[in-house]
C-alpha cells in the first residue's frame, strides 16, 4: 500500500507533558475519508500531526512506534521532505499565508520543492479550480472571509499533489456557511481526485456524511477499529442530532443525514408535540429602543429594538455582517448608539469572540480571581462557583494557553461572568466547542438564568439556539426580519435545527425524549 | 514561459524601491520645508492612487505619525539643551548635569530659531517617512524578495512575514484592549492596564508564530539548504556590507581615502556575490515578474528629480535649504518645484486597486 498512511505501535508524549497519543495501530487504505472524532484532549490533533512528522520533529517529545506514509517512514523524514507526498491544513486560517496574495501563496508549496515552471502553472491552475478559488487569486488573504481563507490553504496544501490531506478542526473557525464550502471541496476532492483525507472534527453535522470510516478517541487511545460513521458515532454524545434520535428510536443503522431520517421518520411512529406553556420571565433587565449604530461612516444597525427580561435567553441569529457582534457590542456599552435608547441599569458583561484577548494569566483560577481583583472585590466562593458551573474545575490549576479552543472559550465566560452581572452577552461561544464543552455552556446559561439572569447568544449554531434559547431574534443587514419565541422562529426557517425539519413540532433530541414518556 | 501573474499593482516593486530612493534623495537634497512639505504630498498622492486593498494602507499613516514623534522628541531634546540662538522665546528653570552623565545643561532659554530649526530638520524626518510608508502600502513585499539574489530568499521570506504580523498585531491590539474594557463591565482599572494589554497580544502572536513555522516547514520551506554557489554568495555580501559600513565609518571621520578603497571593496563584493549566486541553484520561481519598458522608463525618469536637485545644488540654488537664523519665510523658487514632478511619473498608469467586482460581492456575502 504505498499511497497510504499506517500507523504502527505509536505513543507519544509532549516534553514535560503526559502521553497523548497511546498504542495507536491504525491503516489508512488510499482514496479513504477517515474522521477522526473525540472530545477536545483526547489525542486526535496529535494523532494528526504524526502524519507529516510535525510530531515528532516540530514539537519534540517522547515518540515511539512507526508512522509511514507512501513508503517513508516520518523518522527519518522532517516535514518539509513530506511536503510532495502529505498536505497539512491547521484550524487557524489567519496562520497559514506567507505571501500577500492567494496566487502566489498557493505556488510557495510548489516553489520550494521545485519542478518544471509548464506543469507548475497547469497544477496551481487545477488546484484553484477545485478548490473554487480561482476569482480570488489577486487579493490579499488578508481580506478574505475565512472559509474562503481556509479553501486557499487547502489550495496551497494540495499544489504539491500529495495523495493524502490532513486537515485539522478547517472548519472550527468558520461560520456555518463558510464550513459546507470547505467539506463540500474536500469530498470533491475525494471524490475528483481520489485524495486520502484525514480530518479531525467536532461540527458532525456536515463532516460525518462524506467520511468513509471514523474512529473515535478517547483518552488518547483509539478505542475499537475504524468503521462506518453511522456506528461509530451512534452513542457519540456530540453525534449530530439525527443519529442520536435514530439511536433513540432504535433506527439501524442510525441516519447521519436530514435526507436519511426523513425516510425513517415516514415509516415510524412519532411523538405529537403537546402544547406547552411558555416560559415566564421576570422585569425587564436592559431594553434597546430603536438603537441606530454606525462605525465610521457605514451603517451597521438600523431601529433595532430587544427587551432583555430577567431569566430569558436570547438568540441572535443571521449570516456575518447581519450586526450581531455590534449589537452586543453596543449593548455592552464598547460602541454608542448613534440614535435611540438603551434603558435599564443592569450591569452586563460582554465576552468578546476570541478568547486569547482576555486571557493572560498563568492559571484558569487565577484568571477568573484577576476580574474580581480588578473590581477590587475578593469572592472565593463565587470563583469555585463558575469554576464549577462551567465544568473547569479539573482543570483549575492549567496555563489557559494550554487548553482547546472551546475550554478556553468556557474560561474566558467564567472570567467574565464572574462580575457578577445579571446581563451575559456572549458572541459566538461555541466556536470550537466539543460536545462536552457545549454541555457545560449549556448548563451554565441555564444556572444563571435560574439565578434572575438573562443571557444574550451571538450565534451561527442553531443547535444550540434550539436547546436553550426563549427567544431569538434574525438579524438580516442591520435590521430585526424575524423576532419571537425560539420554538416558532426556528422552526419555520430554511436553517432549522435538524430534529425540526424530521419531526415538525420539536427542536430537540430531549424534547422528543420527553414526549415519548408516558405522561 | 507564461506571462507573468495579473496584479494590482502596475509597476514591479523595484521600480518603486527606485522611486523610493530618488523621492528620499530628493528631500535631502531640498531640505526647505516647503519642498518636503510638496515631497509629502507627492507621497500621498501615490497612495491614493497606487496602494492597493489591504491592511498595509495603514503603513502611511503610521509612519508618518511616527515621523512625527520622533520630530516632536528631536525639537524637545534641541530646545533645552542648544542655548546659542539670538532670540529668547521664554526661559524653563534649568539643571546641569553631573559631570559623570557629561555635564551639559537641561533646561534654561529656549530661542526661536533653534526651534525652528530643529523643527525644519524634524521635518526632513517626517519627509523620508512619509517616502516609506508610501511604498510600503504600494509595494509588495515578497515581489521584492523574488528578486533578491537566492541567497536572501530564505532571510527575506521571514522578514516580509515578520512584517506582515504588524497590521495583525495592530488588530489584536484594539480587541484586547475592548476585552479588557468589556471584562468589568466598563469600570476602568488603570493599573496594571499596560501589562493586561501587552501579554495577550504577545501570546497571541507566539502561537500564530509556531502555527505559521509549521505551516511552512509542512508546505517544504528550506528542503534544499543551501548550495555550494550561495553560500559563497552569502559571504561575498557579508564582506560586502561590512565594506560599507567601515567606509561609511571613514566618510564620518572624513578618512576621504579609506572610505575610497572601502565603497570600491564593497561594490566589488557586492557584484561577486550577485554573480555567484545567480549560478547556484535557481529556485523555482512561479510566474516570475520581469521588469518592463515601463519600469524601466518610470526608474529612468523618477531619477531625474535627484539629478535635477543636484544641478540646482551646484548652481548654489540659495532656496534649496532654510536656516532659521535670521528667521524669514523659507523662499519657493518654481525651477525646483519642477525638478520635483518626475516623481510624480507613476500616476502615468492606473492601479487596478480593488478586486473585480463580483469577487468582493461573493466575499461579502460570506464574511
Amino acid at each position: 500500500m504505498t499511497g497510504g498512511l499506517t500507523y504502527e505501535g505509536v505513543s507519544f508524549g509532549y516534553p514535560d507533558g503526559p502521553t497523548a497519543i497511546t498504542d495507536i495501530d491504525l491503516s489508512i487504505p488510499p482514496g479513504d475519508i477517515l474522521l477522526v472524532v473525540g472530545t477536545s484532549g483526547s489525542g486526535k490533533s496529535t494523532l494528526l500531526r504524526c502524519a507529516n512528522g510535525l510530531v515528532p520533529h516540530a514539537s519534540g517529545g517522547r515518540f515511539r512506534g512507526s508512522v509511514t506514509v507512501a513508503g517513508r517512514s516520518t523518522r527519518a523524514h522532517p516535514p518539509r521532505e513530506l511536503a510532495d507526498v502529505v498536505g497539512f491544513v491547521h484550524q487557524d486560517p489567519e496562520a497559514q499565508f506567507v505571501v500577500d496574495r492567494v496566487e502566489s501563496d498557493i505556488a510557495f508549496g510548489l516553489e520550494n520543492l521545485g519542478g518544471d515552471p509548464i506543469g507548475m502553472r497547469r497544477r496551481l491552475e487545477e488546484v484553484m479550480d477545485a478548490l473554487g478559488v480561482a476569482h480570488l487569486r489577486d487579493r490579499n488573504p488578508t481580506t478574505l472571509s475565512g472559509g474562503e481563507r481556509q479553501r486557499c490553504a487547502i489550495a496551497g496544501a494540495l499544489v504539491t499533489a500529495p495523495s493524502i490531506l490532513v486537515l485539522d478542526e478547517p472548519t472550527s473557525q468558520l461560520d456555518p456557511q463558510g464550513a459546507e464550502d470547505v467539506l463540500a471541496a474536500v469530498a470533491r476532492l475525494n471524490a475528483d481526485l481520489g485524495t486520502t483525507v484525514v480530518l479531525a472534527e467536532h461540527r458532525l453535522e456536515r463532516a460525518a456524511p462524506i467520511a468513509d470510516t471514523a474512529v473515535l478517541m478517547t483518552a488518547s487511545r483509539i478505542d475499537r477499529e475504524p468503521a462506518a460513521p453511522e456506528l461509530v458515532l451512534a452513542e457519540y454524545p456530540g453525534a449530530p442530532p439525527v443519529t442520536r434520535l435514530g439511536h433513540l428510536l432504535g433506527w439501524n443503522p442510525a441516519p447521519l443525514t436530514v435526507r436519511d431520517a426523513r425516510r425513517w421518520a415516514s415509516i415510524a411512529e412519532l411523538p405529537v408535540p403537546r402544547p406547552q406553556s411558555g416560559p415566564t420571565f421576570g422585569d425587564s433587565l436592559l431594553a434597546a429602543r430603536g438603537v441606530e449604530v454606525h462605525l465610521g461612516d457605514a451603517p451597521i444597525l438600523h431601529d433595532v429594538s430587544i427587551d432583555i427580561r430577567a431569566g430569558a435567553v436570547i438568540t441572535l441569529l443571521g449570516r456575518n455582517g447581519a450586526g450581531k457582534s455590534t449589537l452586543l457590542r453596543c449593548l455592552a456599552g464598547l460602541i454608542p448608539a448613534r440614535r435611540g435608547t438603551i434603558d435599564g441599569t443592569a450591569q452586563r458583561a460582554y465576552v468578546p469572540q476570541d478568547p486569547s484577548s482576555l486571557l493572560f494569566r498563568p492559571t484558569v483560577r487565577e484568571e477568573i480571581a484577576e476580574t474580581l481583583r480588578l473590581l477590587g472585590r475578593r469572592d472565593p466562593d463565587a470563583i469555585e462557583h463558575w469554576l464549577d458551573t462551567l465544568g473547569l474545575t479539573p482543570l483549575a490549576d492549567r496555563h489557559p494557553r494550554s487548553l482547546s479552543g472551546g475550554e478556553r472559550q468556557r474560561v474566558a465566560i467564567a472570567a467574565v461572568a464572574v462580575g457578577g452581572a445579571p446581563v451575559l452577552l456572549l458572541d459566538e461561544p461555541t466556536r470550537g466547542m466539543d460536545a462536552a464543552s457545549r454541555h457545560a455552556l449549556e448548563r451554565a446559561i441555564a444556572r444563571h438564568t435560574d439565578a434572575g439572569g438573562a443571557v444574550v447568544l451571538a450565534t451561527h449554531d442553531v443547535e444550540l439556539a434550539a436547546r436553550c434559547a426563549h427567544e431569538a431574534v434574525v438579524l438580516g443587514d442591520g435590521e430585526v426580519v424575524a423576532a419571537g419565541p425560539a420554538a416558532t422562529v426556528l422552526a419555520d426557517s430554511l436553517f432549522a435545527p435538524q430534529i425540526a425539519k424530521v419531526v415538525p413540532g420539536f427542536l430537540t433530541v430531549e424534547q422528543i425524549a420527553a414526549a415519548l414518556e408516558p405522561a | 514561459m507564461h506571462r507573468p501573474a495579473a496584479t494590482p499593482r502596475p509597476f514591479h516593486s523595484v521600480a518603486w524601491l527606485v522611486w523610493a530612493i530618488a523621492a528620499a534623495a530628493s528631500v535631502q537634497l531640498a531640505p526647505s520645508p516647503v519642498y518636503v512639505a510638496l515631497v509629502v504630498g507627492i507621497s500621498w498622492v501615490m497612495v491614493e492612487a497606487h496602494a492597493p486593498d489591504g491592511p498595509y494602507r495603514q503603513a502611511f499613516p503610521i509612519l508618518v505619525g511616527l515621523g512625527l514623534v520622533f520630530g516632536v522628541f528631536r525639537v524637545a531634546i534641541a530646545a533645552l539643551t542648544t542655548h546659542n540662538g539670538l532670540h529668547i522665546l521664554f526661559t524653563v528653570p534649568q539643571a546641569t548635569m553631573p559631570d559623570i552623565l557629561g555635564g551639559f545643561t537641561v533646561g534654561g532659554s529656549v530661542e526661536s530659531d533653534i526651534v525652528l530649526q530643529a523643527a525644519a530638520v524634524a521635518f526632513t524626518v517626517i519627509g523620508v517617512m512619509a517616502v516609506f510608508g508610501a511604498v510600503n502600502t504600494i509595494w509588495s513585499h515578497y515581489e521584492l524578495v523574488q528578486s533578491t539574489p537566492r541567497s536572501f530568499y530564505e532571510l527575506g521570506v521571514v522578514v516580509t512575514v515578520a512584517l506582515a504580523y504588524i497590521p495583525s498585531t495592530i488588530e489584536s491590539m484594539r480587541a484586547v484592549r475592548e476585552a479588557d474594557r468589556a471584562r468589568t463591565g466598563g469600570h476602568a482599572v488603570r493599573r496594571g492596564r499596560i501589562l493586561r494589554s501587552i501579554l495577550p497580544v504577545l501570546e497571541r502572536g507566539m502561537e500564530r508564530s509556531v502555527a505559521l513555522a509549521e505551516s511552512m516547514d509542512s508546505r517544504g520551506f528550506g528542503i534544499r539548504g543551501p548550495a555550494r554557489a550561495d553560500v559563497e554568495a552569502g559571504w561575498c555580501v557579508l564582506l560586502a556590507l561590512l565594506a560599507f559600513g567601515v567606509g561609511f565609518l571613514a566618510l564620518i571621520g572624513n578618512g576621504a581615502t579609506t572610505a575610497l578603497i572601502c565603497g570600491i571593496i564593497g561594490t566589488a563584493a557586492l557584484v561577486a556575490g550577485v554573480w555567484r549566486s545567480s549560478l547556484g541553484v535557481q529556485r523555482r520561481t512561479y510566474r516570475p515578474r520581469q521588469l518592463q519598458a515601463a519600469d524601466w522608463l518610470l526608474m529612468g525618469v523618477v531619477v531625474l528629480s535627484p539629478l535635477a536637485l543636484g544641478v540646482l545644488t551646484a548652481a548654489d540654488n540659495p532656496t534649496l535649504a532654510w536656516y532659521a537664523s535670521p528667521v524669514t519665510w523659507p523662499r519657493f523658487d518654481p525651477m525646483v518645484a519642477m525638478a520635483l514632478v518626475p516623481l510624480l511619473a507613476p500616476l502615468a498608469r492606473r492601479a487596478k486597486l480593488h478586486a473585480d467586482s463580483p469577487a468582493t460581492e461573493m466575499s461579502a456575502a460570506h464574511s
